[in-house]
């Protein structure tokens, strides 16, 4: 499909939407652009220094484990996405979300970087590169990335976006809800802001896909996701076992993650898989997950993440009338 | 796999954090779990607070033990008898406190009691805590301790932070809230400008700078042109002052600039902020403020272009700061001097790029200048704000020797901050009593403070005596008594209220001034000693223009002040004097307003279940005050209401108001720079003084939202 429409070429109008869909989310994406360097990270330091160090080991590696999956995502995932474009606009909102996976990435490297010496580092990387279920993750997700079925990589990437991310992000939930790391909190509450438009775009994008397909394929492709699904369930829950059971956190973590398995589905217009009480989110999580810019904060904490960039207009002669 | 699904429920197994999680997350009949939070609060107590408090058998032991152990300062106790002690512990007591919400309780024990040096155990409850507020502010009289407790207790006044916290401990910081800082155009004043930062914001205090005097970048030093770096050096040093000096740990130091919109660097100034500026010239923790006269507005009036003033040439030319003088008044002249080097910019550019940095950073605040000064009873010159936007004072330049030691102490600016909870000071028995109480509280704070490491501050307290009396809980108020926030009832409501405030605060001040024949300096060349600040109370009658207000006031037995006790008042005042030289600032009340169970200040709620981050909290839910299922209708959101509507509401408590309101502009994303732009025109007409913070709500993407969360509903 892309090849053929790519033997001319053409400049992306956006003044020609084919999917409006494509600049609203252009819109918002574009309007949530933020830099790491925003979040005082330095502030979450004496936080840090209350961790027990075994927390703080944990903290560590479910970052390291973050890393890897946005350096997935930013290098290989949201490209590969790129050719199976159905329309420019699309093109150019995978550019705008692997240039955010990249950002997200190099986000978490600012957070090890305020936090922990070069040696932890380090160490917490060796361990990601080490760790079976991590790197069994990211093989199964990056084989459909290589595979050579357009939908099947959107339905990878969307389980990615909205389901493998948020083991680790469990983590920083939990600590803020307790007041600890609350900077670090910020950032990561940033990129689920991403994360979450990311996740629904590109499930959105799976279902207009999915309605050009034959019913034979409709069912095979549905079949093919819970598959998946239950293939990188049963390595999460490994993963997550091996990361959070030193905290005594592994079962809540599971709710969290049939949480989110369930949101990804519904993101591909799937049916949830789990039920309702076993994916009782602790409340304390699920709040803090919210993705609204609406918490009120003073100026003696962090800067927030509720600010956006505006969009600009120009005053005209009647407002000035005075 | 079966298995590992069917785990346990985890419902019967919630703590106290969860459970107040549970606030924002509607049960299955679509309401909100009011119930859980009170759940919380209790669960909070029984999990934590109880069996974390140290046990004393009686009232002789707990204090001798706070004493010997240095916990307690001693000399505050040694003014009362201890039957006295007891009679006011007992007193406290009496009134069988409890906290309305989970934030309050949590809030409390978290940043305000007393705990052991090893931070493990508390040592006091929210009692004992007025009590020792009460014991310390009535400097020894029993009446008023007892005067005190009771207004402290009921709710209906709140000392400002430092003093709620500072009070009584051996171990503490300042009980003044806020500072502001001249900085003049020379290395002796930056520099001290700096360690006057360090030494306020290590004793607890917000710390405001006015930039406003310092040559631009490129101007000559010595007469060596090029030579300046101008101000965005000195914010950095600033800010990074601002993050080392902390209170004990107990919150990180703050601070906030101020720079008139004619100082050439403005440009640079607001750029800081920027999302993607250099790392170089980025402020991250440092507020900004501009200082826009209203020549300025004209200029963008008219699309012309705005001239910028070196401020070295201006001092020059003047002979005095450029802060001391009106860019209103002398701009024709200043842009007809050849003497002084001026760049230009387009006056609407100025105005868009503030609007979008207020979008990406919520900075800058603006202090509109001409009107600040229009108002100022007080002579001399108002240039700048504080770290809220709420304190306007006038101040004057300090002069230094070749050593660094003083040639000539001027004043600056410091401010003893507390609010009445407007609800509950309706429900007062005696209003004015309620007002009064809450002055003598903040006037002993001024009493009380000396901060020798500041010279200009010390001088400046001892000859103002300034305070500021703040307001919250307006909304709360308003929706419990079913009236909807920015009607013409909740504005005419404010309108009396403050009104009736502003009467009794300047009755108090003059009761104080005649027990103790003493004025703030320099009275008699004020407008309160001429009478002219009465004018517009004698010469005008003030009364509820809605029956339902007039109503509210006869119901709650509050007399509205009259022609009569006006011209009565001026006549006390311009004989005896007033001790206070500013008495009213209505500041943004984030922490006392939970404890206090209140709204913040006069503003509209951000959301009917408040999310609250700050650093020692994390995040926690709020249900705004006496909110139930049956009344959401009166709780619209400041989003909801917009900016006209608070505007409106802020300029009819603004006209009884001596200094400033923290005023926040709330938009939806839906907003453009041009909205932002027509807010800060229309609260310029308004007469609103100062705007604070500007906040835009971004909802999620629809399909991204949390299921079932109260705080993501439209």
């Amino acid at each position: 499909m892309a090849e053929t429409k790519h033997k001319i070429a053409r400049p992306v109008n956006w003044n020609k939407l084919e999917d409006p869909m494509d600049l609203e989310v252009w819109n918002r994406l574009t309007s949530n652009f933020w830099l790491p360097e925003k979040v005082p990270m330095a502030n979450d330091i004496q936080s840090w220094a209350t961790l027990r160090p075994e927390e703080q080991l944990v903290t560590m590696r479910a970052f390291t484990g973050l890393t890897l999956l946005d350096t997935i995502q930013g290098t290989v995932g949201a490209i590969s996405l790129i050719p199976d474009a159905v329309t420019m606009h699309e093109e150019a909102v995978y550019t705008n979300i692997s240039f955010m996976e990249s950002v997200h990435a190099k986000s978490y490297s600012s957070i090890f970087s305020t936090l922990c010496s070069t040696d932890e580092i380090e160490q917490a990387f060796r361990w990601s590169e080490e760790n079976p279920y991590l790197q069994k993750k990211a093989e199964i997700v990056l084989g459909y990335y290589r595979g050579d079925d357009p939908l099947k990589r959107k339905v990878a990437s969307t389980l990615l976006e909205s389901f493998l991310f948020y083991s680790g992000f469990y983590l920083p939930m939990y600590w803020s809800s307790r007041a600890k790391l609350t900077n670090t909190a910020d950032l990561i509450r940033l990129i689920i802001r991403d994360e979450a438009i990311h996740g629904y775009y590109i499930g959105y994008k799976f279902q207009k896909g999915m309605e050009q397909e034959t019913e034979a394929r409709r069912e095979e492709i549905k079949a093919y996701t819970y598959d998946l699904l239950l293939e990188l369930y049963d390595n999460e829950i490994k993963y997550t076992a091996d990361l959070y059971d030193g905290l005594g956190l592994t079962e809540d973590v599971k709710h969290f993650l049939h949480y989110n398995a369930n949101k990804a589905l519904m993101n591909l217009g799937f049916d949830p898989l789990f039920p309702r009480e076993v994916s009782q989110v602790n409340p304390a999580i699920l709040s803090a997950l919210s993705p609204n810019a609406d918490e009120n904060h003073d100026f003696f904490s962090g800067s927030g993440s509720s600010y956006v960039i505006g969009k600009h207009e120009a005053t005209s002669d009647d407002d000035w009338d005075f | 796999m079966e298995s590992t699904l069917m785990e346990k429920t985890q419902a019967s197994t919630l703590g106290y954090h969860e459970l107040n999680a549970m606030l924002n997350l509607y049960n299955d009949e679509g309401k909100i779990q009011f119930d859980k939070d009170k759940l919380a609060a209790r669960q909070y107590f029984l999990e934590h607070v109880n069996v974390n408090t140290v046990f004393f058998h009686n009232l002789k032991e707990r204090l001798d033990y706070l004493v010997e152990k240095e916990y307690y300062e001693p000399e505050v106790l040694a003014m009362y008898s201890f039957e006295f002690l007891e009679k006011i512990h007992d007193y406290a007591f009496s009134f069988k406190f409890r906290f309305e919400s989970f934030l309050g309780a949590f809030k409390f024990f978290t940043s305000y009691a007393m705990k052991t040096f090893d931070g493990a155990h508390y040592l006091e409850r929210f009692e004992h805590r007025v009590v020792m507020t009460a014991l310390v502010l009535a400097e020894g009289s029993e009446l008023g301790a007892m005067k005190l407790v009771e207004e402290m207790i009921t709710g209906r006044f709140q000392p400002a932070t430092p003093t709620f916290l500072n009070c009584g401990k051996a171990q503490r910081g300042e009980f003044v809230s806020c500072f502001l800082l001249r900085t003049e155009d020379n290395m002796e004043s930056i520099a001290r400008a700096i360690n006057s930062s360090l030494q306020l914001s290590k004793r607890g205090g917000g710390v405001a700078l006015s930039l406003t005097n310092i040559r631009e970048s490129g101007a000559p030093i010595k007469k060596i042109e090029g030579q300046s770096s101008g101000v965005i050096p000195v914010m950095k040093l600033l800010e990074d002052s601002f993050s080392y000096a902390n209170q004990l740990g107990a919150r990180q130091g703050a601070g906030a600039v101020y720079l008139n919109v004619h100082h050439p660097d403005i440009m640079k100034f607001l750029d800081t902020k920027r999302e993607n500026a250099d790392e170089k010239v980025r402020i991250k923790t440092l507020s900004l403020g501009v200082v826009v006269p209203d020549i300025t507005l004209e200029l963008a009036k008219n699309n012309e272009d705005m001239y910028l003033f070196s401020p070295y040439d201006v001092e020059k030319v003047y002979g005095v700061p450029f802060s001391d003088i009106s860019v209103t008044e002398k701009y024709q002249e200043m842009v007809d001097d050849a003497r002084i080097k001026k760049t230009k910019i387009k006056a609407r550019q100025l105005f868009e790029t503030i609007a979008e940095l207020q979008f990406e950073s919520g900075y800058p605040y603006i202090v509109y200048e001409d009107t600040v000064n229009r108002t100022n009873p007080i002579e001399g010159r108002i240039n700048m704000s504080n770290l809220c936007s709420e304190i306007l004072q006038v101040n004057t330049p300090t002069t230094y020797n070749a050593d660094l030691s003083y040639n000539e102490i001027g004043k600056d600016i410091s401010c003893n901050l507390g609010s009445m909870n407007i609800a509950m000071a309706m429900d007062s028995p005696d209003f004015g009593g309620t007002v009064e109480a809450a002055i003598r509280a903040l006037t002993a704070v001024s009493d009380l403070s000396d901060i020798e490491s500041v010279r200009s501050i010390q001088y400046g307290n001892d000859q103002s005596h300034a305070i500021g009396l703040g307001q919250m809980n307006l909304h709360g108020y308003l929706a419990r008594e079913r009236v909807h926030y920015g009607s013409e009832e909740g504005i005419d409501f404010t309108n009396i209220y403050f009104y009736t405030v502003v009467y009794h605060a300047i009755r108090a001040s003059n009761l104080i001034a005649i027990e103790r024949g003493k004025t703030f300096g320099n009275f008699e060349n004020s407008k309160y000693a001429s009478g002219e600040f009465f004018d517009k109370y004698t010469q005008e009658e003030w009364k509820p223009a809605t029956s339902r207000v007039a109503e509210l006031f006869a119901n709650a037995g509050i007399a509205i002040p009259t022609q009569a006790d006006w011209n009565a008042l001026r006549e006390s005042v311009m004989k005896h004097g007033i001790y206070n030289q500013n008495l009213q600032a209505v500041p943004p009340t984030g922490s006392i307003s939970y404890i206090n169970n209140s709204t913040s200040s006069i503003h509209p709620v951000a959301s009917k279940i408040e999310i609250r981050k700050e650093g020692k909290l994390g995040r926690v839910y709020y249900p705004a005050p006496f909110l139930t299922n049956d009344n959401l209708e009166f709780y619209d959101d400041a989003y909801e209401i917009g900016p006209e509507k608070i505007i409106e509401t802020y300029a009819a408590a603004t006209q009884h108001v001596d200094q400033g309101l923290s005023l926040t502009l709330f938009f939806k994303d839906t907003a453009t720079t041009r909205d932002v732009n027509k807010a800060q025109i229309q609260a310029w007409r308004a007469g609103i003084k100062t705007i604070y913070y500007v906040r835009i709500r971004q909802m999620a993407l629809e399909g991204t939202e949390v299921a079932d969360c109260v705080s993501c509903m439209l």
